[in-house]
């Protein structure tokens, strides 16, 4: 019966090197295609399955599938997208960022410049990406785009923003960085912070720039001075949000809840607050949930293909081709680890972090080791790496995350044009990260 | 090369059980002249941690080198023979038991069936056990909220008067340093020591009194069938031996990491005395019998573990 | 003169973005049984979320955490996970690039409509035949008797063999889906640009 299967399909004998340049080509053709980006990665997954090892390795990709829909750490995902949702159905975000305005007072991109604080609050209430994305997509970027923000400017600060969920710690990809290099978590985490601050900094100083420079950027700052007593009503937006982020904040920081846990904390809390306003029905709450279960499918999806694909590639012995790569580059350390940057820019437009930290953490730590840096600056370094591959095409997570909630007219081509001075940005941190290795003081 | 195998490890790349893990399968292809090489990859490369034993079965990896109590759910049996807290106080009792006392054999049996062939069994030695509380004895432990992973562990603990948590293993460290839990069973004292747990757990307890993981290296058993009889004796011999380096190892990387924790102000180790230790071991002992009657097959290992430790004069 | 920002005419974005309930009309009845059963699905998010709170707050005020929360929790939301995708089936509402699509002619779309979910089709009849490998296992002892796997746990709930036997249901289900959609692709009116993508 596997013979009937097997359509005489033999990619084995392609070797890893052309195998992975024509699983590379088939991702982005039938990306090209049209097929859902789920499928995409998923079909490339069975027809290297099938084709290098037979179909008895097709129980693989499900194996895999079970495992990534069962990780724990990814219920935070649906809570912060409900989080979204019901923010999205009261007038909690209308009211904040209308306070936001105020607080912004006469700074050109002062609202913009307030989301990447918000989105810095999100980084430290949650240790992955995704939720915080699809959040700042629903809350953030039409009260931006209501209060007269250049749209890509509002496109590229919602995804750079929430992509800063695994440079600020708590972090998921620190943690699996720590196990995998056998440093301290603490140590990263200390490690993390400047450098995760420069980023958030960067962008401030770039919206900064671009609302001063351009005068469609950013809306000009209100001109009616009247008196502060007739905005505080107004300030009243800002506190049931901040009362939330209290609560969040505090149960993960004061020992009451672990970080996946605390964002139910934050769903729990937010409907507290519809209550308070009088806007919560269960109508609502169930309407808000059914918009979380259609994104969460979306984006779940686009996860479970990816670390598919990756489980395949690294039976196919994805790992010894890496190191197949590195060996004999050069004897020059700075050499060494601009070619390492440039895989993992590389590996970063396809594959999802995961499958890069399973790629590529098991030959370049110990080079790290061998030359004599410290692996807890490469860990931050790595984190930082992976910042520049949630943006980059054609495999964005963040764009997909993002594209998941916006409305049509947002597509996939203008979020990926959006992001293209982001991607900047994370290149310059990247480089003043590798120059001045100090950053990650710990 | 003749033979061209796949295996994966329970333990990330960088951690110093994969080191060994991977001298191991490097001494396995000198020895073997080169006929028999063996790729190692890391934990979750192909599958999940809990998956290989299926994988291995279905001859998508070839062999893996994996904790059995992960494979508890499958068979309550795999839950006792890897971990019968209680039972041994050192690696030898355990290699004893399992190279002549009848455990290779019931290692067998009991994997036969899932399409798996046991080679032998190696292990970390005992865990050290990481906790913010002074713990000196059985009765600190009312109350102390554990994270422990899948298996008997949870069960000791909580007839101990402990408060078992699930958490996945990426959640220790912070749910560790802001208080969520108490405690935590993680791994050997070098390795916690390492990955910065002390730091956050002040009062770890060596040599760990809770656990000491049967980690099995096995592999296909068809492919197991097919290799000749030289190359199966080098794989079974060679297991052995890389049992003897890892315990070996991992004591003087604990035994360094203790030196180090002592000298440091701010960690307590904490040793518990051999009545203490004996009051958990009674503890623990109680619950084999409740895994016993889950399954006949943990009744089968219930039994062989008990002939053979009141055959030692072990069993009081 | 664009109107001053506060009261631009842009609506809430939740009648924008809200995805439309209602399943594509190629779908058909499977696709209409799906968006009704998703509610459902939809509530788990809800309890899995009070669970959590719960568990939060035993352990928290009365130093008792459960020992099923957590395996609760993680299996809603795989459940959801898992169904969330099939949802997205019915509704076409998965991301695509559509770059190609839109150049094209109705007809050639008609095409890759067609041969899109022939893909799609073939990948999950083999991912739903993988998945009953992993059910046979999951379910039965290797004697053949009956027996779910369980977490392991202290708990020891069954739900790992629960999950993979939803998984393959689901993967059943999509497959069924899809070939439903590839009979009303070809019978169907030649497709429209789509627009709400690249
Ligand atoms: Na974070
Ligand atoms: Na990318």
């Amino acid at each position: 019966m596997f013979d009937l299967l097997d359509f005489g399909l033999n990619l084995k004998a392609l070797g890893i090197e052309w195998g992975t340049l024509v699983m590379f080509a088939l991702l982005v053709g039938l990306l090209l295609t049209g097929t859902p980006l789920a499928m995409v990665t998923l079909l490339v997954a069975l027809i290297f399955a099938i084709g290098w090892f037979g179909p008895m390795a097709v129980p693989l990709i499900t194996s895999r599938v079970y495992s990534f829909v069962s990780s724990f750490v990814f219920i935070s995902v649906p809570m912060f997208v409900l989080m979204a949702a019901i923010l999205d159905r009261s007038g909690i975000a209308r009211d904040l960022f209308d306070a936001m305005k105020l607080v912004g007072g006469q700074l050109r991109g002062g609202v913009a410049v307030q989301t990447i604080f918000v989105a810095v609050i999100l980084a430290a209430m949650s240790g992955i990406i995704g939720g915080e994305i699809v959040l700042l997509g629903l809350v953030a970027l039409p009260q931006m785009l209501r209060l007269g923000y250049n749209r890509r400017l509002a496109i590229g600060v919602v995804c750079a923003g929430g992509s800063l969920g695994t440079m600020v710690p708590p972090s998921i990809v620190l943690i699996i960085y720590g196990l995998t290099a056998n440093v301290s978590v603490g140590d990263l985490f200390t490690a993390a912070f400047v450098p995760g601050f420069m980023l958030a900094g960067l962008y401030i100083a770039y919206i900064l720039f671009r609302s001063y420079l351009d005068p469609n950027a950013a809306p000009p700052p209100p001109v009616d001075r009247t008196p502060l007593r007739e905005h505080l009503p107004l300030l009243r937006g800002l506190v049931l949000p901040m009362l939330v982020v209290f609560v969040v904040l505090g149960s993960i920081y004061g020992g009451i809840a672990s970080v996946t846990e605390a964002s139910a904390i934050g769903v729990a809390g937010v409907i507290v607050s519809t209550i308070l306003r009088r806007e919560f029905s269960f109508s609502m709450l169930l309407d808000a949930a059914m918009h979380t279960l259609a994104t969460v499918g979306m984006i779940m999806w686009i996860g479970i293909g990816a670390s598919a694909l990756v489980g395949v590639y690294n039976l196919m012995g994805g790992i010894r081709f890496i190191s197949q790569l590195i060996a004999g580059v050069s004897d020059n350390p700075t050499v060494i680890i601009l070619f390492m940057m440039a895989v993992l820019f590389i590996l970063g437009m396809f594959l999802d972090w995961v499958g890069i930290a399973l790629l590529t953490m098991p030959i370049f730590v110990p080079i790290i080791k061998d030359l004599g840096y410290d692996p807890v600056w490469f860990g931050v370094l790595f984190a930082m790496n992976m910042q520049v591959s949630f943006l980059t095409p054609p495999f964005g997570p963040a764009a997909f995350y993002l594209k998941s909630v916006t409305p049509p007219d947002i597509s996939l081509g203008e979020i990926f044009r959006s992001l293209v001075p982001f991607i900047c940005l994370q290149v310059i941190a990247v480089g003043l990260l590798v120059m001045f290795p100090a950053l990650a003081m710990h | 090369q003749e033979y061209q195998f796949t295996f994966q490890s329970v333990d990330p790349a960088g951690n110093p059980n994969f080191g060994i893990q991977k001298a191991w399968t490097e001494r396995v292809e000198e020895m073997s002249g080169g006929r028999l090489a063996i790729e190692l990859l890391p934990v979750g490369s192909v599958v999940e941690y809990n998956e290989t034993q299926d994988a291995v079965g279905a001859g998508i990896l070839d062999g893996h080198i994996t904790d059995v109590s992960y494979f508890s759910g499958k068979d309550p049996a795999f839950g006792l023979i890897a971990n019968p807290i209680g039972a041994w106080s050192a690696p030898d009792e355990m290699f004893r038991f399992i190279n002549y006392g009848g455990g290779y054999e019931l290692m067998n049996k009991l994997e036969e069936p899932y399409g798996l062939k046991f080679i032998g069994a190696t292990t970390t030695g005992l865990e050290g056990f990481v906790s913010k509380r002074a713990l000196n004895g059985v009765d600190d432990l009312k109350g102390l909220k554990v994270r422990a992973p899948e298996g008997l562990i949870q069960e000791v603990f909580a007839a101990a008067g402990a408060v078992p948590v699930n958490l996945p293993y990426s959640e220790v460290y912070t749910a560790l340093d802001k208080g969520v839990i108490d405690a935590a069973d993680s791994t050997v004292f070098s390795t916690n020591h390492q990955q910065g747990l002390h730091k956050v757990a002040e009062n770890p307890v060596y040599p760990g009194f809770h656990s000491m993981p049967l980690v099995e290296v096995s592999m296909n058993l068809e492919k197991w069938n097919a290799l000749p009889a030289d190359l199966q004796a080098i794989l079974t011999v060679s297991v052995r031996d890389f049992a003897q380096d890892a315990v070996a190892i991992l004591s003087m990387n604990d035994l360094k990491a203790f030196a180090e924790a002592t000298a440091d102000p701010n960690i307590t180790v904490h040793n518990w005395s051999a009545e203490e230790r004996a009051k958990f071991r009674t503890i623990a002992m109680d619950q084999w019998a409740k895994v016993a009657a889950r399954s006949d097959n943990a009744q089968n290992v219930y039994e062989a573990l008990t002939t053979y430790l009141s055959s030692q004069g072990m069993l009081k | 003169m664009p109107l001053p920002p506060d009261q631009s005419p842009l609506p809430n974005s939740a009648q924008i973005s809200a995805p439309a309930q209602e399943h594509l009309p190629q779908a058909g009845w499977l696709g209409w049984v799906i968006t009704r059963i998703a509610r459902l699905f939809a509530i788990g998010i809800i309890v899995a979320m009070v669970v959590l709170v719960i568990e939060i707050f035993l352990r928290y005020v009365f130093n008792s955490p459960t020992i099923w929360a957590h395996e609760t929790t993680t299996f809603l939301s795989a459940v959801t996970f898992i169904f969330g995708g099939l949802f997205c089936v019915a509704r076409n509402s998965h991301i695509r690039v559509v770059l190609l699509y839109d150049i094209v002619g109705p007809r050639t779309r008609r095409v890759l409509d067609v041969l899109i979910s022939i893909a799609c089709l073939l990948a999950s009849l083999f991912f739903a035949w993988a998945a009953w490998l992993m059910v046979k296992k999951a379910m039965f002892r290797p004697d053949g008797s009956f027996f779910l796997e369980t977490s392991g746990s202290a708990w020891n709930s069954p739900s790992p063999a629960l999950l993979k036997i939803f998984l393959l249901v689901v993967m059943v289900a999509m497959s069924v889906q899809f070939l439903i959609l590839t009979f009303n692709y070809m019978r169907g009116p030649l497709p429209q640009k789509r627009l709400d993508d690249v």
